[in-house]
């Protein structure tokens, strides 16, 4: 695909999110009912959960890439890899600011050393890592090699964090979707949860192929300042 | 320049009278269509919410706390676009250049 027709996939989806965006802030104020125990700060659910699971798939994208980066060292895969890892690190972020503000008035705290808050955590930090990897050496190839194994490691907390609620005693609440029984919540939590799911997701394959093809004309600029120089 | 006509009524320009009209009605019929849209659902919804009794219990506290982790989501969201946009400015500086 050519860098113009990323972008104008990329305008399109983003343009989709960002209404979508809209209509969960309508449905999380307006319409969906209060929960009965927690009150009007369960709210927050509904979009620190979707910033979960995006947090989760960006960073499973960046990981898949840089596996198979690693296999054909196809310059293209790490750079998908990179903007993967870019928008994995802002929904960790939305992830670690929004679920304090609950905590704060949930568990009168806003920052406690359970598992999954630490594992949480942790990921961003190895996310965090690894730019400082790709920019640390003075070769490009090696720096790339690094954070690719660096993406491989991070993903693999993914399914501890996930875990971490069931094998551990946790302060954090079990899983109320992702479930062998199915999903237990009522019905117009269950779809705002759905539609800000779906509008995350959205929202990041907008702005990960508008960050695709920065990288591409990037990729492209550089080649042409070489040239020029030579 | 406003025209005033000879019985003292202000005359609209000669453009699209009726488009203007339907502009200036659009939001509201848009509101009315997601307010009947959304109505009785948004009824039920309300119907199970917390009795009297607890709302009251709701701190201002709790409030602050949701109105902050949206603004936080708008805030991340839009910086990451932004700096998204500067970036791909400056790249395409450099290619026209």
């Amino acid at each position: 695909m050519t860098t113009v027709g990323v972008r104008r996939g990329a305008t399109g989806l983003t343009l989709l999110g960002l209404a979508g965006l809209v209509g969960l802030y309508w449905l999380s104020f307006f319409w969906v009912s209060t929960e009965a125990t927690q009150g009007v700060v369960q709210r927050i659910f509904y979009v620190h959960v979707p910033a979960a699971w995006t947090a989760f798939l960006a960073i499973g994208i960046s990981a898949l890439c840089s596996a198979v980066y690693l296999w054909l060292r196809d310059d293209r895969l790490d750079r998908a890899a990179m903007c993967a890892a870019e928008g994995g690190i802002v929904f960790a972020t939305i992830v670690l600011t929004t679920g304090p503000l609950w905590g704060r008035i949930a568990w009168g705290t806003y920052w406690t050393w359970e598992p999954r808050l630490t594992l949480t955590l942790l990921l961003w930090f190895i996310f965090a890592g690894y730019f400082m990897v790709r920019s640390a050496t003075d070769d490009p190839d090696k720096g790339k090699r690094y954070a690719a194994v660096v993406a491989i490691v991070g993903a693999l907390d993914i399914p501890f964090i996930h875990l971490s609620v069931i094998w551990f005693r946790s302060l954090h609440p079990q899983p109320v979707v992702a479930k062998p029984e199915g999903p237990t919540l009522p019905g117009d939590m269950l779809t705002t949860l759905m539609f800000g799911l779906g509008t995350f997701t959205i929202l990041f394959f907008g702005f990960f192929l508008f960050r695709y093809a920065l990288e591409g004309l990037r990729a492209e600029a550089d080649l042409r300042a070489r040239r020029s120089a030579a | 320049m406003k025209l005033r006509s000879p019985y003292g009524r202000l005359d609209r320009p000669t453009g699209a009278p009726r488009a203007l009209q339907l502009v200036r009605v659009l939001p509201v019929l848009i509101l009315l269509a997601l307010a009947l849209l959304a109505g009785p659902d948004a009824l039920s919804a309300q119907q199970t919410e917390l009795p009297g009794s607890r709302v009251g219990e709701q701190s201002l506290r709790a409030y602050w706390h949701v109105f902050a982790a949206y603004t936080i989501v708008i805030l991340l969201i839009g910086g990451w676009a932004v700096s998204i946009a500067r970036r791909l400015r400056d790249v395409e500086d450099r290619l026209v250049d």
